[in-house]
């Protein structure tokens, strides 16, 4: 029977560091397969401490998260075989070359072979990093790292594809070429969450929008139901702006 | 996901492995540098070798090749527990790839035991190579049967388990304790700091249940002391009984108890793991700051108090540049109350050193304690990845590398001072005396900051995955430490020498004059690498 949960489902998830500060707070969204969702907000809203808490990363006593009907809290590695996740500053292995990299990756999720080799040439191709594979990631730069990590997080195809700030520091043709892949998984049935502050990337890539300050979210919903004729960029200042 | 940790760990000792970076690297430069410390393990390794078949024969010549099988247990037990210990936070915990591993289908169990087999894996040359240099020593002089040797090979591989996995459950439980702070970082510097001071003191302990027994033969007392340690520590009892009666149930026991040991730890630490690190990971925001008046300062200044923050972010830093100027303080508080003579009698074991001997050697020994450690030495390595702050900013080098002197002094010349006096006091040394012990031992931290700089330059790494490849592992920490204590100990010496001929007072002012010398000499050579860097 085909499974119709959504892909990603936070109920209300709350997060509480150190005496009191509440880092995320009742925080409830959906993502359904075949959507691109933006999460945005300001710097320290609470966006890395609820993806870090989707993926797996952070333990979290309050809420629930699900995905594709997985509790992320008791049942996490279904959850993990199903999800790729990239920080926003990946720190990969530097003293690895990037095809010793990608194999480490692919082993994790039993890869075979010419499923791999198909994979890692379509995407380093892509990406334009196949000649640079051979070399250590230590000598990559960041970009150049963020494609690194990029390709690791597609050859194992998953469902929901978790992006933290993914377009900062990439360059313009890899960036066009992410939005590329991100609208090619979304037909195939998969969902992008990610991150941004860049607000027209959101506007132009996203069907569904999610706006957070300080650990609650203020808005959420589809493009259209959110900007109502506006331009996202209004909207996210009216929100976040008001006391 | 068991069958994942093989992937798992062989990906740990690739993304460490020397031959990888040698195969891959393309700058000539960097493959030298790999060359050149394969060369230097290489040595490390050999004088091992040699040390550890020197003490052989000498154990052989007195007669006593016995008691070598549980020499060498104890010997590799300690080291790989000391070791372990305190790689814990750094390796097991809080380490940088966290997020990575953990967003993949590994299990938190997983993950740690694949980084405590690493631990285990990039040490177990070393244990090794003492085991085996052991066994070729207790081969020639006990002449034992063939089943000693496929017997100790494979124990050898299991000694270090069971230390190293208590020495990981004691880091995990301090982590844990820790975690459920505001100040984690220093609750788990404190329990650090008490644990490695209850260690020394069991050290103390242990002597004086040995010092019961009235053995009047030093060679049998030894031998005995031995028999006794192996008795209280059973895995080093276990490995002894298997190679020298070729007893299988033994082997089993160290074998079994190992592999039991490795899953139960790992449970619990799995059962765990992710909410302490979540903890670690997560820093407490007030978020309530409100501008108030600011105050200008010195650029060297600023970058020393740079440093200072630095120690007080990182456990692993703080505990490695802290722990002997502690210790020293300590030292100087126990002396006051026990007495100097009473404490040198229970240090030097009984030896026939009387406190007035001692008196030109104090600053010596404070110092043994003091320049354990040096911030310059790993601070240049330590701006790592954030070189590039200080490289972009209008800072002269020298003026950076004055200012990360300045805090090492700031660190230790306290210190320093109050421990010289406890002892002075002490030991009823004059007033004049007094003042000349403070001034060498003030020259001492100069050297001790001029030299460890002029190896934290020299020897800088900025490419390093984990802290304590730095702190604990780098080579300007190594060829700062080792040479500065060896000689440190045989200065020691030196003035307890030159004290039963020459006037004390007379023999400390040469010293100030010849430490002085060196830690100008040093300064200027830290000065001419910081131009050049």
């Amino acid at each position: 029977m085909e499974n119709t949960a959504p892909i990603l489902s936070i109920k209300g998830y709350g997060k509480t560091y150190g005496e009191g500060k509440r880092a995320a707070d009742n925080v409830s969204l959906t993502v359904e397969r075949g959507d691109i969702f933006g999460f945005i907000g300001h710097n320290g809203a609470g966006k890395s401490t609820t993806i870090r808490a989707v993926v797996g990363v952070l333990d979290f006593t309050e809420g629930e998260i699900l995905i594709d009907g997985h509790s992320v809290k008791n049942d996490p590695m279904a959850c993990k075989r199903i999800t790729a996740y990239i920080p926003d500053n990946p720190d990969l292995y530097d003293n690895l070359t990037g095809i010793q990299y990608l194999n480490f990756i692919a082993d994790v999720f039993g890869i075979g072979a010419s499923e791999r080799e198909a994979s890692f040439r379509k995407y380093a191709d892509m990406f334009e990093i196949t000649e640079s594979l051979g070399d250590l990631i230590g000598s990559y730069s960041h970009g150049m790292k963020q494609k690194v990590a990029l390709v690791s997080a597609l050859i194992h195809k998953p469902k929901l594809m978790v992006l933290d700030e993914p377009f900062v520091g990439l360059d313009p043709k890899a960036a066009f070429t992410l939005k590329e892949i991100m609208h090619e998984m979304c037909k195939e049935g998969s969902a992008v969450f990610f991150s941004t502050h860049v607000l027209d990337v959101a506007e132009k890539l996203c069907n569904k929008v999610a706006i957070i300050k300080k650990g609650r979210i203020i808005a959420s919903g589809t493009m259209e139901e959110l900007t109502e004729g506006r331009s996202l960029e209004e909207v996210f200042l009216e929100g976040v702006d008001e006391k | 996901m068991k069958s994942k940790s093989p992937v798992l760990l062989k990906a740990l000792l690739l993304s460490t492995s020397l031959f990888n970076k040698y195969k891959y690297c393309k700058d000539k430069k960097k493959k030298g540098k790999i060359a050149g410390g394969c060369i230097a393990y290489f040595f490390l390794y050999a004088m091992l070798v040699f040390y550890a078949f020197a003490t052989c024969v000498g154990y052989g010549r007195l007669g006593i090749i016995e008691t070598v099988p549980g020499i060498c247990a104890l010997t590799i037990s300690l080291l790989s527990f000391l070791f372990t210990f305190f790689k814990t936070n750094g390796y097991l915990f809080n380490f940088k790839e966290y997020d990575m591993l953990m967003a993949l289908p590994f299990s938190p169990s997983t993950v740690a035991a694949c980084k405590f087999s690493y631990m285990y894996i990039k040490s177990l040359p070393m244990y090794l190579v003492i085991s085996l240099s052991v066994m070729a020593g207790y081969g020639m002089y006990a002449k034992p049967g063939f089943m000693t040797y496929p017997l100790w090979i494979l124990l050898s591989l299991f000694v270090p388990v069971i230390p190293m996995l208590i020495a990981a459950f004691i880091g995990f439980l301090i982590t844990k304790v820790s975690a459920g702070f505001k100040l984690k970082k220093l609750v788990q510097t404190i329990l650090t700091f008490v644990f490695v001071i209850f260690c020394f003191s069991l050290r103390f302990m242990i002597e004086g249940i040995f010092r019961n027994d009235k053995v009047e033969d030093v060679l049998t007392a030894a031998a005995e002391g031995i028999d006794k340690a192996c008795g209280i520590y059973l895995p080093a009892g276990w490995f002894t009984a298997a190679v020298t009666k070729s007893s299988l149930s033994d082997s089993l026991l160290l074998v079994g108890i190992s592999l039991v040991l490795f899953e139960l730890v790992f449970l619990i630490v799995g059962k765990n793991y992710r909410q302490i690190n979540s903890a670690l990971s997560s820093h407490d925001a007030s978020g309530d700051y409100h501008m108030t008046s600011q105050k200008a300062g010195s650029v060297v200044n600023a970058v020393a108090f740079k440093e200072f923050r630095r120690m007080m972010g990182s456990t692993n830093y703080l505990v490695n540049v802290g722990m002997g100027v502690i210790l020293a303080a300590i030292f100087g508080i126990v002396v006051l109350i026990f007495g100097f003579e009473n404490v040198i009698q229970k240090v030097t074991q009984n030896a026939p050193l009387d406190g007035e001997m001692l008196i030109p050697a104090i600053p010596f020994i404070i110092y043994f304690f003091i320049g354990m450690m040096s911030t310059a030495a790993c601070s240049p390595s330590l701006e790592g990845k954030n070189y590039w702050i200080v490289q972009s900013l209008p800072i002269d080098k020298k003026v950076l590398y004055r200012g990360k002197m300045l805090f090492n002094m700031y660190l230790t010349l306290p210190f320093s001072v109050f421990s010289t006096l406890c002892l002075c006091i002490s030991a009823h040394v004059s007033p004049v005396g007094t003042v000349l012990a403070l001034v060498l031992g003030i020259a001492l931290c100069a050297f001790s900051t001029a030299w460890g700089c002029v190896c934290g330059i020299r020897f800088i790494k900025l490419e390093w995955e984990n802290e304590i490849e730095v702190i604990k592992q780098g080579k300007a920490t190594m060829i700062y430490m080792f040479p500065n204590m060896f000689i440190n100990m045989g200065l020691i010496v030196l003035m307890v020498v030159l004290g039963k001929m020459l006037d004390h007072n007379l023999l400390t002012a040469g010293m100030i004059l010849i430490v002085t010398l060196l830690a100008a000499l040093s300064y200027l050579r830290a000065m001419s690498l910081a131009k050049k860097s």
